[in-house]
């Protein structure tokens, strides 16, 4: 009897959930139905470097927009229409960036624009931008103070001045657990969104008196990094401030380690985050960043949702690093703060675009960036993040700080 | 001597409309371009045109030193940085025009320094000269990012001011970008079929000989080089205000360098139009395929193209259509091709004065040259007299072809003197030589190998003793032509001429320019009988009982029948000189030399 019971049971469970899931399929085809996007789509065209040097991060824009207008256009798509991504390759080159936006404005003439990827393609799109009186949002603008055109948003919140806030951030930290360093090395590559950010630390480090112990630039592309390491290990700072871009951080690191040199506390600006976090000189290193899959950030169900798609469209593209950070975050939220314009507005003209976003600012997976100062740029939003047992965790601000880690310093 | 005969094919003369087709076809598109914004097409337009037009003049301007000279430059890069961080720099404080004239001063005066030193060492060609141009572009951008030219974080063109033609600023940078790609076409134009060019594709297939011919090899590099750079760093600061923000690794990554030699690869290294065809077809292909779709599939494509062009078509499209067009004139002219001269042995000179008694033209005093420690002429004393036939014998390595080379300005003497109308030739560079009347022939015939015939013999007209004006250079090296029975090859190309015909253009290059003394090395090695016969008869009508000869010759029937003179080395040394069946019967000449008496070989 007892099995019959146990049967019986599991045929009701089975038919219950047998008839819920139908009604929810049901409901889903009906709501689906219901707001299927129909008429001429809206065509929104950007470039991305997807062949060219700088086409591995390319990559994960691509992947995100995608993924963006795929759940966009499966919601319903803006204003009752579908939107078409119109996506050119740049060639990572900012003179082709230039041309194909006029492209896309003047030839293809798609309704709204978005940013490309990197600084100088930036730079590039926003004069055409600017030319065509058109919304320019964008995700990876790293130098703010260059940004001047009225229309054009920032959505990766750096604040206008990350060259002040991002040592400031660091040593707020550092200060936090009392290990307020006494001096600091100062070592950056001339790559031009970084470099800038290190200049800015070194007066930062002098306006909060930490002594300067050591201020070295090294060219971009550097590969021997041998020298540079034996200045750091003389100078003997309690904190590294590296200006690194991709895996700079990890061949200094390198080189200091065959020094026998570990840095008492090191931070650096744009690392390649995967090789750092999975090294094991990279422990405690740390870094700035904008978007982390980690509580309080993914309580967000919006964020948790965009990260969940995000590292399964990166892992089926194989991509090295399938963790959505700064890059991804950032990319995400540029297309959220447009299409959420367009909604709120139920336009697509671009003055009443840039007015809503100018005035409202936008509720992101990154926060709710705000575009109230100088060159549209807002509160700064960024995060610093240590490695920690393997894995970036955020460490500061205090509220941002990811459950049960504290930083860690020497 | 000869002068065109009726029945010679004669490559005709330039008409009108090729002598001014191009320029008023480059004037035409000019106009064209010009106009085009009045149209009112969409601004993208202008944009790709704008950057077709500076890969046109990039491309352009590479070519004139590495394409026309074949000094293959990886430098292109930096007089283009140069330009691109001139405006980058001055473009707030000056007018764009003035930033433009001084973009080009900086590159040419970059080149100039370079080219000043390079140039002057003959072996720093091929991959020495393009890894010492590679070199510089690294130097410069090191020196442009350690120092306020840019230091790092780049340069932001915020305060370049642009007059707005058709009320648009945008609209300017590309009707500039179109008067310099213009400009360039142009210059390079008239370049090619002037006498800068001609000197240079000399030097591009044989610099020793282009020198020796009178074609002044380090001024025309140099004067090559700093065009070709001038005009990059023109090109160079126009972009500078196109893409408005200046970086170290953007302006002097490894793109120009490639995409200029990809481009004139393409189109053609050796032809004014080549690199631009070469430019359009890149730059357009680049933007067809810029689908964000199929990007990676889009750049195999046309790295599978630019693969495919550059297997089927190595001299570029420019080179495959010269070839098809020269292809068809020789076909044409094969048809009514007439039959080979055959000189006839001019009977000897019958009165000619005792040699002994003409004024001396030559003195060669103490010539001594050493090679590595091997003594190739030692202390060589001798006298070349006016209108007289002077051989020049001794056995293998006995120093004939070394004094030739000496005489010549190729090889520089230890010691000793060489004493020409009271001017002393042995430190004198070879095409200062040649200009005062000294020509040559080569033992193995060195022709200009992309040149054709006629042109292998105008360098030698518009650059020896004569130097004639182009049009004049032409009719004469088409008597020339006629004069050695070549006259019916002119349009060939010397890979298309046998041995025989390969040495009769030896001679007509050393005659065209009406040499005062003309050294033949030579001449008669590797002929059959009956061509030595005619060749014989050459020499004699060449001659022509004026003319000075030095006959460097084995075959001593030649010798005998020709010769006034002789002078005899032996390990370097002049052993005897003097009347040549005098000299034959010297007991040290046939101990040295012939090891018998009997002097006809």
């Amino acid at each position: 009897m007892r099995g019959r019971d146990i049967v019986g049971a599991t045929r009701r469970f089975m038919l219950a959930a047998g008839l819920a899931t139908s009604a929810a399929l049901a409901a889903t085809a009906f709501q689906a139905q219901a707001q299927a996007p129909s008429g001429p789509p809206i065509r929104i065209g950007s470039t991305l470097a997807l062949t060219g040097p700088l086409a591995q991060t390319g990559a994960i824009h691509k992947i995100v927009g995608d993924l963006f207008v795929a759940q966009l256009n499966a919601r319903g798509g803006l204003l009752g229409r579908p939107v078409e991504w119109v996506l050119l390759d740049d060639q990572s080159k900012p003179d082709i960036t230039r041309t194909l936006y006029e492209r896309l404005i003047t030839v293809d003439k798609v309704d709204l624009i978005i940013g490309p990827y990197a600084t100088a393609g930036i730079l590039s799109a926003m004069a055409v931008a600017q030319r065509y009186n058109k919304v320019l949002v964008h995700s990876t603008f790293g130098i703010p103070k260059m940004a001047a055109y009225d229309r054009q948003f920032p959505a990766w919140p750096l604040g206008i001045d990350p060259e002040k806030t991002m040592p400031n951030d660091l040593l707020d930290a550092l200060a936090s657990i009392g290990k307020t360093p006494k001096s600091i090395a100062i070592v950056t590559s001339k790559f031009p969104s970084v470099q800038f950010v290190a200049v800015g630390a070194r007066e930062v480090a002098k306006a909060r008196g930490v002594k300067e112990a050591l201020y070295l630039e090294f060219e971009f592309g550097t590969r021997d990094f041998g020298p540079i390491a034996a200045r750091v290990r003389e100078a003997d700072p309690d904190l590294l401030f590296v200006g690194a871009i991709g895996l700079e951080g990890n061949q200094l690191l390198e080189a200091l380690d065959k020094l026998n040199y570990k840095p008492r506390n090191h931070f650096y600006v744009y690392p390649t985050p995967g090789p750092l976090a999975t090294s094991p000189l990279g422990n405690d290193a740390m870094a700035t960043t904008a978007f982390e899959n980690l509580p309080p950030l993914n309580k967000n169900p919006e964020a948790a949702a965009f990260a969940k798609a995000f590292t399964e469209a990166a892992t089926k593209a194989g991509l090295p690093y399938t963790e959505p950070e700064t890059q991804a975050g950032a990319s995400w939220s540029m297309w959220e703060i447009l299409t959420g314009a367009i909604k709120a507005t139920k336009s697509l003209d671009d003055k009443v675009l840039a007015d809503h976003i100018k005035k409202n600012g936008s509720d992101t997976v990154l926060g709710h960036i705000s575009f109230d100062g100088q060159n549209n740029y807002g509160k700064n939003l960024m995060r610093t993040k240590q490695v920690q047992q393997g894995k970036w965790v955020i460490i500061w601000p205090k509220d941002m700080i990811t459950p049960g880690y504290t930083v860690q310093g020497k | 001597m000869a002068s065109v005969t009726a029945d010679t094919p004669l490559i005709p003369t330039r008409s009108a409309a090729a002598r001014f087709g191009v320029p008023t076809a480059l004037a035409v598109a000019l106009v064209l371009l010009l106009l085009l914004p009045a149209l009112g097409l969409p601004p993208f337009f202008e944009s790709f045109l704008y950057l077709l037009c500076l890969w046109i003049s990039l491309a352009t301007s590479w070519t004139i030193i590495s394409g026309f000279t074949g000094y293959f430059s990886f430098g292109h890069g930096a007089f283009y940085g140069v330009g691109m961080y001139t405006t980058a720099n001055l473009g707030a404080s000056l007018p764009i025009l003035v930033c433009l004239v001084i973009a080009a001063a900086l590159a040419a005066l970059l080149s100039l320094g370079m080219g000043a030193v390079i140039f002057r060492v003959r072996r720093l060609r091929g991959e020495l000269f393009a890894l010492l141009t590679l070199a510089m572009t690294i130097v410069v951008a090191t020196i442009v990012l350690n120092t306020p030219i840019d230091g790092g974080p780049g340069k932001y063109l915020l305060g370049v001011q642009l007059p707005r033609i058709y009320d648009n600023s945008a609209t300017t940078i590309y009707l500039l970008g179109a008067c310099v790609a213009i400009g360039t076409l142009a210059i390079t134009y008239f370049i090619q079929y002037g006498r800068l060019g001609r000197g240079l594709f000399a030097i591009a297939d044989d610099e020793d000989v282009a020198e020796g011919l009178g074609v002044p090899s380090y001024r025309y590099k140099l004067i090559a080089f700093a065009i070709s750079s001038a005009i990059a760093g023109v090109a160079g600061a126009v972009h500078a205000i196109f893409v408005s923000y200046v970086t170290v690794s953007e302006t002097f990554s490894s793109t120009v360098a490639l995409f200029v030699i990809l481009m004139s690869v393409i189109g053609g290294m050796r032809h004014w139009l080549g690199p631009a065809i070469g430019a359009v077809f890149v730059t357009t292909i680049n933007f067809v395929f810029v689908s964000g779709d199929s990007a990676l599939a889009a750049r195999i494509v046309i790295g599978l193209a630019l693969i495919l062009a550059t297997l089927f078509l190595p001299e570029g499209v420019a080179g495959f259509v010269q070839k098809q067009v020269h292809k068809r004139r020789a076909a044409s002219a094969g048809s009514t091709d007439t039959a080979p001269h055959v000189l006839v042995p001019a009977a000897p000179i019958a009165t000619a004065p005792a040699t002994t008694e003409r004024p001396v033209l030559l003195k060669g005093e103490n010539i001594s040259l050493a090679f590595r420690g091997v003594q190739a002429l030692d202390g060589v004393n001798f006298d070349i007299r006016q209108g007289e036939i002077l051989g020049l014998i001794g056995p293998n390595g006995s120093g004939k072809s070394t004094l030739i080379n000496v005489m010549n300005g190729f090889y520089k003497p230890d010691t000793g003197r060489l004493l020409f109308e009271g001017q002393d030739l042995a430190q004198m560079p070879a095409h200062r030589i040649a200009c005062l009347g000294l020509a040559r022939t080569f033992q193995i015939p060195r022709p200009f190998q992309h040149l054709s015939v006629l042109d292998n013999v105008m360098v030698a007209a518009m650059f020896g003793g004569a130097a004639y004006p182009q049009e004049t250079a032409r009719r004469k090296a088409l008597e020339t032509l006629d004069f050695v029975g070549l006259a019916n090859r002119a349009g060939a190309f010397p890979s298309e001429l046998n041995l025989h015909q390969r040495k009769f253009l030896e001679l007509a290059r050393a005659l065209v320019s009406d040499a005062r003394l003309v050294m033949l090395d030579e001449v008669l090695a590797g002929l059959t009988p009956s061509e030595i016969t005619s060749a014989i008869a050459m020499v004699r009508r060449i001659h022509g009982g004026e003319r000075t000869i030095v006959f460097v010759e084995h075959n001593m029937r030649a010798v005998m029948e020709l010769t006034d003179r002789l002078i005899i080395l032996n390990q370097g040394k002049l052993i005897a000189e003097g009347d040549p069946r005098t000299v034959m019967d010297d007991p040290a000449v046939i101990r040295a030399y012939l090891g018998t008496s009997d002097a006809e070989s």
